[in-house]
């Protein structure tokens, strides 16, 4: 995907990922992040939650990876901003949608990059709006 | 402590190719740049981190052999009665790509706290920090605003 090629308003594939224990135990473990309630299901219901849930880190790079899915090898995250308005729980699925919503020239710098701006929206098998992101990629122009 | 910047915490490893295709394989992200030597090589100059693990390749280990935990996040030694985090949102730019071998630090600074608030997870507050992260050469390579909440859960007495 080159910058020329991106269409505003262009819709992203959805994309499901069903996100088992195995997975939210790797989360902590490869994210070297160990706060209980991405481990421990005990933990986890003693403080209100169904059972562990994945972290920031997981749902981050799920945003990248469907962003950069669409760009194409050659395209870079620049930027990324989310929101965490509800988990995603081992058993859930990570639904991503998400759409172009601009493109951009930055010439500020000592060359022009080629900005797309996405909006990349996480819900889970029920629907519920997990973790809305907005992600500026960089492409070849 | 609103203001205050830390000192450099160093990561205590280069970042790894190993730590890169775990996280990867943890996303299901086929993405060359992480995978695949060569293409990376020639589109980055080397395996790719993904952007998403930074925050964890500054992560201190959980236990090491001295029984002196390294230093943890700034949000959590600022002077609060709250034992849980929970990250609320994050902004991040990232200036360059991070690639294997890269030494890394960060430097952060507590942007703000918010009075006490009740949520349905507990009391306790919004911390934003602010951290610069730096290649060995002092190239900054990306930014980030993180906000988290620091509580005391509900269910604790």
């Amino acid at each position: 995907m080159t910058w020329d090629e991106v269409t505003v308003q262009a819709q992203l594939p959805e994309v499901a990922d069903r996100i088992s224990y195995e997975r939210v135990v790797m989360n902590a473990g490869t994210t070297w992040d160990y706060v209980p309630w991405h481990f421990d299901p005990e933990y986890a219901k003693e403080h209100g939650h169904p059972t562990i849930f994945v972290n920031t880190m997981h749902l981050a790079g799920f945003i990248d990876r469907i962003a950069t899915d669409f760009g194409g090898p050659y395209s870079r995250v620049v930027r990324r901003k989310v929101s965490l308005l509800g988990s995603i729980y081992a058993g859930d699925s990570m639904v991503a949608r998400g759409r172009v919503t601009g493109k951009r020239v930055d010439a500020s710098g000592d060359a022009p990059r080629y900005l797309v701006d996405l909006e990349i929206s996480i819900f889970n098998q029920r629907d519920e709006l997990c973790c809305p992101a907005e992600v500026t990629l960089e492409l070849r122009g | 402590m609103v203001g205050t910047r830390t000192e450099p915490r160093f990561a205590g490893t280069a970042v790894s190719g190993a730590r890169i295709q775990h996280f990867a394989s943890m996303v299901r992200d086929p993405n060359p740049s992480y995978w695949d030597v060569d293409f990376a090589r020639s589109a980055w100059g080397g395996l790719v981190a993904p952007p998403a693990l930074l925050i964890g390749l500054l992560m201190p280990p959980p236990w090491v052999p001295n029984g002196q935990p390294p230093t943890a996040s700034i949000a959590v030694r600022v002077p609060l009665p709250g034992t849980a985090i929970i990250n609320a949102s994050n902004d991040a730019e990232f200036l360059l790509p991070v690639v294997e071998g890269d030494m890394l630090s960060v430097v952060e600074e507590v942007g703000s706290v918010s009075p006490e608030k009740k949520t349905r997870v507990g009391t306790g507050h919004f911390i934003e920090t602010l951290e610069t992260y730096y290649r060995g050469d002092g190239a900054v390579v990306a930014r980030c605003t993180n906000s988290l909440f620091r509580f005391s859960p509900a269910g604790d007495r």
